[in-house]
């Protein structure tokens, strides 16, 4: 009701009113208009009612004045003094001139000139005996004549019959002339038919005829005219109203009262009225200040209430403005609002230049900013696609946009409402960060990707498994039935027991991929970070690689690029399984005859108590096809061809890798082309440990190293290598500079304390360079040989020609002391390496504690097999009870299984050792489990064990843990 | 028809002359004019016949209206001077240093066939005869709708307040009562000029002795006022400033304008033919611009042709004059023209029935065009300037008359004229 009131009714009814007062305002001014239009006609007709009247006053005047001349004249005795009388009337009277008229129309001024003057009157004049008015042309000059019947007379000798005095148009002019009227006023006497006689325009009479001119210059119609004309004839007053061009003009005519000249004044409308319409004006300014002053008033009363509603309306809007910036701002979510019909941008969260890196200000210049901010080619919503929601309605999508300030990317859900906010349509549109809710879809379709993977990998990998574990399982029960049934046949027994063993090996492979990848997964792995020698892992790999890669024939070579630190802290464990699984796969699966090269690099680091390496392993074998790259290190995920379904596998080595490298800090990557070969890459960070000391170089007097090399690079790297030792490094690149060297040396009496020589070089090699050396130095100088090649086969011929060690290329100072140590040590110590004897574990008794059954009975025979006895604990209470109740002695050596029921291995151990038996703390106790990662053993040593042993066990194992416990390092205690 | 009938036999006997001449083939006359000039029919029939009756050839020389008095007067400075050289009237004729360049012709057999009136505008301040006049002689006046005037009941002015009031009245009912056609077009105000110079001749030697100029002169300063004044009325319309020489018939023959100021001959050479109002619609009262009660005309605007007298071709262009000043020459070129009488024994003419109706005013109110043609460094040109400048408002009319005075002064001392 309000909002009608105020939307319809109140503007209507303001209509009204003021229709209502312009109505009244129009009536009432053409009411005045009127009236004052009658008062200045009659004003106008009063004025030339007296202007007529005048007229004729003067008319009846000049005529006076002749009718006394005549009679002057008919007395006047002497002629010469009428020119002197008629001089002085003319100045008095203000005439022109007087003329005698004779009855041949023939006129004699006063001074004797004769004209002849064409009067139409002249009948009038001459033989009605009647004064005349009438206009003439004397020497082209117009002028009015009044003339009178004169008793016949004679002068100068002229015979006149009539007098007359003329006027000019300028003489009479001033009669007819009025004040009124500002001066516009323009006054005509005419003849009836239009003809002007005399007139008061400023520089004469210029029209032939008025009536003519009316006709052709004003709106009067015909009718109008032919009006006019009547009136003239019928000498009958009149007042017309018409326009000559562009002003209004009033037109009064009256009968002069002689003949039928007219009076004819001509008065501009406004100037006629200009008096009353002064008047007028002044009472319509007044009117008009008043209605004005009160308008204004009112203005200024709604304009302060308005202001002030407006103040109030600005300020609460300011206030919600300052709101929803405070509220946008702490939210991140951007509003947008804009004209309906030119999509004027009215309205921008400031926010938007938090959450896009664009500020409101250019936002609201050009909204088309922000698709700039949209990731990809996308288009946001379309100004087409407004244009078509409906009232109320609205349209959504998500796009991804990047803060261009952060590059920080978010999801937003762009909603776009139609709206209509006080009968003004509006489009406002909101984009909500769905960043979260997108990172949760994404994360939710991911995981299940994932899974879905996962379980198809698995379902797979079951699948696989199951192929593979019952292929060596079939093996292993189908030969143990073979064995039982050839058991006294000693050649098919050894037969069956070493593929059982092997089919077994493969078996126990599986399993420890198995349960290294559920362990990694489940995020129970951990590192045995500990100092390690780079040269030794390199050898363990190649002693472990290299007879798999001539099993097939394969070409197997380790470069090092550069020179690397030799000792480094980390988890060699680790190390060694994320490359033996590289290299063991590049050795799969490539071909017989193939090549695998093993490249090792340090990369630039600038921390330097870190170093950085690079492991490259590269084979030209079948390679990977691009879509098999990109989820090779998913677990379970095997490249399905031909080929490799025939290679065995459990489709987890790389992802166990390329966990076990995430672990370590790293990061690998692959390049591989189908049939070309593959590239695996791996980077990997170590902590250096303290440099070691230098002075061991000199405790074993070797300050001097003659290296011989064909490659230059080599013996570059060397020096660098040794620059550190304090080792006098000298370089040549030939067998017989060697020789040179040497000798030189030798005769100086500064012999070389060792001489390395490349074996391969062109010209002399290494074993000729040795033997020339020997002969010509004759010197105890150790002579090693560098090579990159299997030295088995010419190790006698080698030390045949002098040469006293080989070292393996490439060169590492750690290997090379290593090396040459035992040349400057005693012999003694180069009885270091471990031995164990078969028999060490004979006459032994061992503690076993095993729950499964069968595997005690297995260790039971195999520890029976090297001469030892055992008691068997079917758990770990049971077994502690037996130590506890043992006399001490008794047992040489407890072998724990960690996992059984009633107590574990852990706790059984710790009982023991916080047990009082005499031997509780000195006791050796070894774990037996087939958790055989770092932290099983950790766990094992915290719980007060001294070794571990994986299950299934080795019995090498066993005898080398069973000789480190009893022989070498003794019993201590453990606690 | 029956003109052609005459004019065959004729151009049969010139034709006949010209063969028997054809020994003197070789000389060829240069003719220098504007273009406009030079193709009036007159012109180009006085040249054909030459050509064909004498063997000899006219090389003519034609030059744009707006350029040629610049053209002309920098080829005299570079000595390239023509054999014949058209100029109206004797105005304006300093720039070309007429001692050095032309023959006075008093002494030519011909000079018995001009009229009194024609000659009169060629004779130079000594009484020289300069050039043959040979051209439209017209009346300039002031020529008025009659038509217009006769409808609206109006009669022609006789004094200059009745013109002031026809101006009026005129503008009143909503006519432009003038068309004055400030771009360009140089001889309006002459008009007026002309009583002042020619009523008292001591005005005239007094300003050509520069003693006194413009300013000193009551009746120029109320000319100029009297035109500011017209204009601010708007009794010259409200696009005269663009109204140039081609838009004055256009006015006229439209009835857009009731009166100008112009001569006879114009409404027989330039005034359209399909206009609302045709010559017949027009007649002739007296210029009014306030300089003389009774208003003036001015006589024909003559153009004559001068001879150089260091022409190589001196005789053979005198003998051209000669020959353009025989009746049966003439009388065939301005056979049917619209012209006062050049020459005594004009006959083919016609004159105007404008002129001939006037004729009691023309002979009381005629004056020889005086004010362009015997004012040292008058320039009808330098004029317009002045009043330009005062139409758009950029002087007053003071200003005006001190830049006519100006103009003037300038161009008499580039002459070199004793007393500047």
């Amino acid at each position: 009701m309000k909002k009608w009131f105020g939307k319809i009714f109140l503007p209507f009814w303001m209509c009204i009113v003021g229709v209502i007062a312009v109505v009244t305002g129009c009536l009432y001014f053409r009411f005045i208009a009127d009236r004052i239009y009658e008062d200045s006609t009659s004003h106008l007709k009063e004025i030339y009612g007296q202007v007529n009247r005048s007229f004729g006053i003067f008319i009846e005047r000049n005529w006076g004045l002749l009718e006394n001349w005549s009679d002057y004249l008919v007395l006047v005795d002497n002629e010469d003094s009428v020119p002197e009388f008629m001089e002085e009337k003319k100045e008095k009277w203000g005439f022109s001139e007087f003329y005698f008229i004779g009855a041949d129309r023939t006129c004699m001024a006063p001074d004797g000139s004769v004209i002849t003057a064409e009067l139409t009157l002249w009948d009038e004049l001459m033989q009605k005996r009647q004064p005349v008015m009438d206009g003439i042309s004397i020497d082209r000059n117009e002028l009015i004549v009044f003339a009178v019947p004169a008793i016949h007379g004679t002068y100068r000798g002229f015979d006149y019959d009539a007098i007359a005095i003329t006027y000019t148009n300028a003489d009479l002019a001033d009669s007819l002339n009025v004040d009124a009227f500002s001066g516009k006023a323009k006054c005509f006497v005419m003849h009836e038919d239009g003809s002007v006689l005399l007139s008061t325009q400023t520089g004469g009479n210029v029209f032939e005829n008025y009536l003519v001119y009316l006709n052709a210059a004003t709106d009067l119609t015909d009718e109008e005219l032919e009006d006019v004309r009547n009136d003239w004839e019928n000498e009958t007053s009149g007042l017309l109203q018409c326009n000559i061009g562009d002003v209004s003009q009033c037109i009064l005519y009256m009968p002069v009262g002689y003949q039928n000249y007219v009076l004819l004044s001509v008065v501009p409308e406004d100037t006629m009225s200009a008096g009353f319409l002064s008047v007028q004006k002044m009472t319509a300014n007044i009117l008009l200040l008043l209605f004005l002053l009160v308008g204004v008033s009112l203005f200024v009363v709604v304009i302060i209430r308005g202001r002030s509603q407006n103040r109030r309306s600005r300020l609460e809007l300011q206030y919600r403005e300052r709101m929803f910036d405070v509220l946008s701002n702490t939210v991140d979510d951007i509003f947008i609002m804009l004209d309906h019909d030119c999509f004027h941008v009215d309205y921008v969260s400031p926010n938007i230049e938090r959450l896009l890196g664009i500020s409101a200000e250019s936002a609201k210049k050009n909204i088309r900013i922000m698709e700039e901010c949209v990731v990809g080619d996308e288009v946001i919503i379309l100004k087409a696609e407004l244009e078509k929601i409906p009232v109320q309605g609205s349209v959504f999508r998500e796009h991804e946009y990047m803060n261009q300030n952060t590059g920080e990317r978010r999801w937003y859900r762009i909603t776009a409402y139609h709206m209509d906010i006080q009968d003004v349509a509006k489009y406002i549109i909101v984009l909500s960060d769905r960043t979260r809710d997108q990172k949760m879809n994404q994360d939710l379709q991911e995981a299940l990707a994932i899974a879905r993977s996962a379980n198809e990998a698995k379902s797979s990998f079951l699948s696989n498994m199951s192929h593979d574990i019952r292929t060596p399982m079939n093996a292993i029960v189908g030969f143990s039935v073979l064995l039982e049934k050839d058991a006294d046949k000693p050649e098919k027994v050894r037969e069956y027991t070493r593929k059982i063993t092997a089919s077994s090996n493969h078996l126990l492979s599986l399993i420890n991929d198995v349960l290294d990848m559920s362990k990694i997964e489940s995020g129970k792995t951990s590192l045995n970070v500990d100092k390690f020698s780079l040269p030794e892992l390199f050898e363990e790999l190649h002693i472990i690689l290299d007879p798999q890669a001539k099993a097939k024939e394969q070409t197997f070579r380790i470069y090092v690029q550069g020179t690397l630190h030799e000792e480094l802290i980390g988890d060699k464990l680790r190390l060694n399984q994320i490359l033996i699984n590289l290299l063991s796969n590049a050795i799969k699966y490539t071909q017989v005859g193939g090549k695998i090269t093993f490249t090792i690099s340090e990369l630039p680091n600038p921390a330097k108590q870190f170093v950085k390496l690079r492991f490259v392993v590269q084979d030209n074998g079948m390679g990977m096809s691009e879509e098999f790259q990109q989820h090779i290190f998913a677990p379970f995920s095997r490249e399905n061809s031909s080929i490799t379904n025939k290679i065995q596998g459990t489709g987890l080595g790389m992802a166990i890798t390329k966990n076990l490298v995430e672990l370590m800090g790293g990061i690998i990557h692959v390049e591989s082309e189908t049939g070309v070969g593959s590239t695996f890459t791996v980077e990997l960070s170590f902590t250096l440990p303290e440099p070691e000391q230098k002075e061991k170089w000199y405790l074993h007097k070797v300050s001097r190293l003659l290296v011989a090399d064909d490659e230059e690079e080599i013996c570059h790297d060397i020096q660098e290598l040794m620059r550190d030792s304090g080792v006098e490094v000298t370089c040549v690149t030939s067998g017989a500079a060697a020789v040179e060297k040497a000798v030189r040396a030798h005769e100086q009496h500064e012999d070389f304390h060792v001489i390395l020589l490349d074996w391969k070089m062109p010209g002399m090699n290494g074993m000729e360079t040795a033997r020339r050396i020997r002969e010509q130095v004759k010197a105890d100088v150790p002579i090693l040989v560098l090579t990159s090649y299997d030295w088995s086969e010419i190790e006698e011929e080698a030390k045949a020609s002098g040469i006293n060690a080989f070292l393996a290329k490439p060169f590492f100072v750690s290997t090379f002391w290593q090396t040459i140590r035992p040349l400057f040590s005693d012999q003694t110590q180069q009885q270091e390496t471990a031995f164990v004897p078969e028999g060490v574990m004979k006459g032994k008794l061992f503690l076993v504690a095993e729950d499964n059954e069968l595997n005690a009975e297995i260790l039971t025979e195999m520890l029976h097999m090297e001469g030892a006895k055992c008691e068997v604990a079917v758990n770990g209470q049971d077994a502690a009870e037996l130590f506890l109740h043992s006399q001490p002695g008794h047992f040489d050596m407890i072998l724990m299984d960690v996992q059984m029921p009633v107590m574990n291995g852990y706790e059984a151990t710790r009982q023991i050792r916080s047990s009082a038996h005499p031997e509780a703390k000195t006791i050796p106790i070894a774990a037996m489990t087939a958790n055989t990662f770092a932290e099983d053993v950790r766990n094992a040593i915290d719980a007060g064990m001294n070794g571990h042993l994986a299950k299934p066990i080795n019995m090498t194992a066993v005898r080398e843990l069973v000789s480190r416990l009893l022989y070498t390092e003794g019993k201590g205690d453990h606690t | 028809m029956r003109k052609r009938a005459i004019l065959l036999p004729l151009t049969a006997i010139l034709c006949l002359t010209g063969c028997s001449n054809s020994d003197r083939n070789d000389i060829t006359l240069s003719i220098m004019g504007k273009q406009s000039d030079l193709n009036k029919s007159y012109m180009t029939s006085i040249f054909q016949q030459y050509e064909e009756e004498t063997g000899n050839k006219l090389r003519i020389i034609a030059y744009e209206d707006t350029e040629y008095e610049s053209i002309a007067s920098a080829k005299f400075e570079a000595g390239d001077v023509p054999d014949v050289f058209l100029h109206f009237n004797n105005a304006d004729l300093n720039r070309f240093n007429v001692d050095e360049n032309f023959c006075y012709l008093n002494d030519q057999s011909w000079v018995s066939e001009l009229s009194e009136g024609a000659k009169a505008y060629c004779l130079d301040a000594d009484g020289n005869l300069l050039g043959l006049p040979f051209w439209e002689n017209s009346v300039s006046g002031c020529y008025y709708n009659k038509t217009i005037m006769d409808g609206l009941g109006m009669k022609p002015a006789t004094t200059q307040a009745e013109f002031d009031t026809i101006c009026q009245v005129l503008a009143d009912t909503g006519y432009t009562p003038i068309c004055w056609p400030a771009n360009g077009c140089a001889w309006m105000p002459q008009f007026g000029m002309d009583p002042i110079f020619a009523d008292d001749p001591s005005v005239l030697e007094k300003i050509n002795r520069n003693e006194i100029t413009y300013a000193d002169i009551p009746e120029i300063h109320n000319m100029v006022q009297w035109i500011s004044d017209a204009a601010e009325k708007g009794w010259f319309g409200s696009d005269f400033l663009n109204v140039g020489w081609n838009e004055i018939g256009t006015k006229m023959a439209s009835g857009d304008a009731v009166m100008t100021f112009i001569w006879d001959t114009w409404f027989y050479t330039d005034l359209p033919e399909n206009g609302t109002y045709t010559v017949d619609d027009f007649a002739l009262m007296p210029v009014f611009m306030n300089t003389v009660d009774g208003g003036t005309y001015e006589g024909g605007n003559l153009n004559m042709m001068m001879v150089n007298k260091k022409s190589s071709n001196k005789d053979a262009a005198l003998e051209f004059l000669a020959f353009c000043a025989e009746p049966e020459h003439y009388n065939i070129a301005f056979d049917g023209i619209a012209t006062v009488n050049c020459f005594v024994g004009q006959t083919t003419n016609i004159q105007s029935q404008m002129v001939t109706d006037a004729e009691s005013s023309i002979k009381a109110n005629q004056r020889v065009s005086t004010a362009s043609s015997r004012i040292i460094g008058y320039s009808g040109d330098d004029v317009v300037l002045a009043f330009d400048s005062m139409f758009r408002g950029n002087t007053d009319v003071t200003g005006c008359v001190e830049m006519m005075d100006n103009y003037r002064i300038e161009e008499a001392v580039q002459q070199g004229i004793t007393g500047f």
